[in-house]
């Protein structure tokens, strides 16, 4: 008991002196407001033996609650993390700094797809964190057809039937069923909605879930297929290696988390030394190390893990890629039929 | 319990009505108590898988527990909880004693209902709308001072812990004999020696009681802290809620066994002090 009391009680005193003395606004800092569990612990001592700049981490889990916390000001932070279909909205509101990462000197080692984005045109705003796919995973040894199709989550073979879960994330899934169908994301055409609405209301007969956490079900058998990320797949191959992640040739969604400035930053200049310094190969690959997704830098994989560098799941083939679509953010009216139909889902 | 199920017409009518002796009352109290703590005894056994899954068992190993306490953020957060927690336990627990003597040893006066309402009110108001109303209003006090620090926490813990602290006091001051403070008046004790040397002792379970929740409910808050904690401020829940929506370890099995044990220990430790306490009263 005596040195848990005496750990407190260090504790306290440290605690003490850190609250009051509050964040001294030394030059050599920066505050970090990234997803939790999303910041390789590496990665930050090597910058802060480079650069001498002390980095404060500070977690969020969703978009939204960050994106309210930095809005009303008084936040202290100096850089977010938000996901490309936030990035606009962010950038509407004129929270964000036009911090030119297209200007600056690394800039040249992004892959050339991530130079230029839809949600960040020229990238003035943002640098890419970490990027990935929904796609399918499959357990190989219950079904062996074609992998790349979403066929397997809308009109799924016998062998899957009520072995099947789906990621209740509503724009994937709802903008998935759209592509399916010949259409595409946030249309406003009742025809193909009614068409996506009834694949969906029929494919859940045959679905057995909607959930998260599925690595452990599926290397485990308890699943055979689900819609879900690249990154899951990939830890539930390393388990059973039976499992594998296909790419919908109809369509499939990418997402990316990117770096930006926020424009009441105190910290400016070392926030951008801290965008130039993450894209630089070696460091990208310590992010991609840490949460276990692509980075967009050229010339990262060789410095991954090993496991990593050749999986399937985290380097995109080059002929599944251009059916991927970054999820865009629709607008109010589609979005209405969005949870129209993810209601009817639901029940 | 003994005659429930051979009920004489005239011992059913003197003997009080007590849920205790209906039937079924065992069986369905061992399920609620299953219910309640069976989840928790997986976490706890994946605690101690060699491996980095949550469902399958490969083995018995302390690796969990051992990345934790060497994980510096899991650490700095442990720290910042404590810290958080007791200040706003201590704060919170001063606080509710004063407004409990204040709305008990009082003649009941206009607006003392108004009163119960007001200290009771974090029990009533849905925590989000606190959480929101706290991160305006901090805002706007952090962009005028330029102050960051830890003042803001302990201030949100402090005042939605009150009421927690405050309801096992003021249950304590309404069973307690008032005689015994009037035989002192009597005695010609001053109004603070009675209040030290009477009511304080007979009260002391009762302050105990709401420091206890009040630091349990610090401890575990997440929505108000999320939304008001500034740079660095990382707490054990928020850090851990982080993590659910990555990938799950062990790590964090470990950090829950851990935090369970602490309550585990602080819940024996005070049972017993009260036991000797309750002990030493009858012998006197």
């Amino acid at each position: 008991m005596k040195w848990k009391l005496t750990a407190v009680a260090a504790g306290l005193a440290f605690a003490l002196t850190s609250g009051v003395a509050g964040i001294a606004k030394a030059s050599g800092e920066l505050n970090l407001f990234n997803w939790g569990n999303y910041t390789n612990p590496e990665l930050i001592t090597k910058f802060e033996a480079e650069t001498g700049i002390k980095v404060i981490i500070t977690d969020y889990d969703d978009n939204d609650s960050a994106l309210a916390k930095v809005k009303v000001g008084g936040h202290g932070f100096d850089m977010v993390v938000p996901s490309s279909n936030y990035v606009p909205i962010w950038i509407k509101e004129g929270l964000l700094l036009e911090a030119r990462p297209d200007q600056m000197s690394n800039f040249k080692n992004l892959e050339e797809i991530w130079q230029d984005v839809d949600w960040d045109p020229g990238r003035h705003y943002t640098v890419p964190w970490q990027w990935g796919s929904v796609g399918i995973m499959l357990d190989t040894a219950v079904y062996s057809g074609d992998i790349n199709t979403s066929s397997i989550i809308f009109d799924p073979p016998a062998e899957l039937v009520g072995k099947i879960n789906v990621a209740p994330e509503m724009a994937d899934v709802v903008g998935m069923a759209l592509r399916y169908i010949g259409s595409e994301p946030c249309t406003l055409d009742k025809a193909a909605l009614k068409k996506a609405r009834d694949l969906l209301i029929n494919a859940k007969t045959k679905w057995l879930s909607m959930e998260y956490g599925v690595i452990e079900k599926i290397a485990g058998g308890d699943l055979a297929a689900s819609l879900y990320w690249n990154g899951a797949s990939f830890r539930a191959r390393l388990q059973n290696p039976n499992v594998h992640f296909g790419y919908p040739k109809e369509g499939y969604s990418l997402w990316m988390d990117s770096v930006a400035i926020l424009k009441d930053a105190k910290n400016v200049e070392n926030a951008k030394t801290f965008m130039n310094f993450i894209m630089v190969p070696e460091n990208a690959a310590l992010i991609s190390a840490f949460a276990r997704y692509a980075n967009g830098v050229k010339g990262s994989v060789p410095f991954m893990p090993e496991d990593m560098a050749t999986a399937p799941e985290v380097v995109i083939p080059p002929e599944f890629l251009k059916s991927g679509h970054f999820v865009p953010s629709c607008e109010p009216e589609a979005q209405g039929y969005y949870t129209a139909i993810w209601t009817e889902l639901q029940k | 319990m003994t005659n429930s199920s051979n009920p004489g017409q005239s011992i059913m009518r003197r003997r009080p009505f007590s849920v205790k002796t209906q039937t079924g009352f065992t069986t369905m109290a061992i399920i609620c108590f299953f219910l309640l703590y069976a989840p928790l005894l997986p976490l706890v056994f994946y605690s101690f898988n060699a491996g980095s899954s949550l469902a399958f068992w490969e083995g018995f190993s302390f690796r969990w527990y051992v990345a934790a306490w060497e994980n510096e953020m899991v650490m700095d957060a442990t720290i910042r909880s404590l810290y958080l927690a007791i200040s706003a336990a201590l704060i919170s627990t001063f606080l509710a004693t004063l407004a409990a003597l204040g709305t008990t040893r009082t003649r009941p006066y206009r607006g003392l209902t108004a009163i119960y309402a007001m200290i009771n009110q974090p029990l009533m108001v849905p925590e989000i709308v606190t959480a929101v109303a706290l991160l305006i209003l901090f805002a706007g006090i952090k962009q005028a001072t330029d102050y960051h620090g830890m003042a803001y926490l302990i201030i949100a813990h402090s005042a939605f812990c009150i009421p927690f602290a405050y309801l096992p006091i003021r249950a304590r001051l309404e069973g307690m004999d008032k005689t015994l403070e009037v035989a002192a008046a009597d005695l010609y004790a001053t109004r603070w020696m009675t209040f030290r040397r009477i009511t304080l002792p007979l009260i002391w379970p009762g302050i105990l009681a709401g420091l206890m929740l009040a630091f349990v409910i610090s401890l575990d808050d997440v929505v108000i802290t999320q939304l008001v904690k500034s740079s660095g401020q990382n707490t054990l829940p928020t850090y851990m809620l982080g993590q659910l929506r990555r990938v799950i370890t062990p790590e964090v099995n470990a950090i829950s066994s851990v935090l369970l044990a602490v309550s585990v220990a602080i819940v024996t430790v005070l049972f017993f002090l009260n036991k000797k306490n309750n002990n030493n009263k009858k012998t006197q």
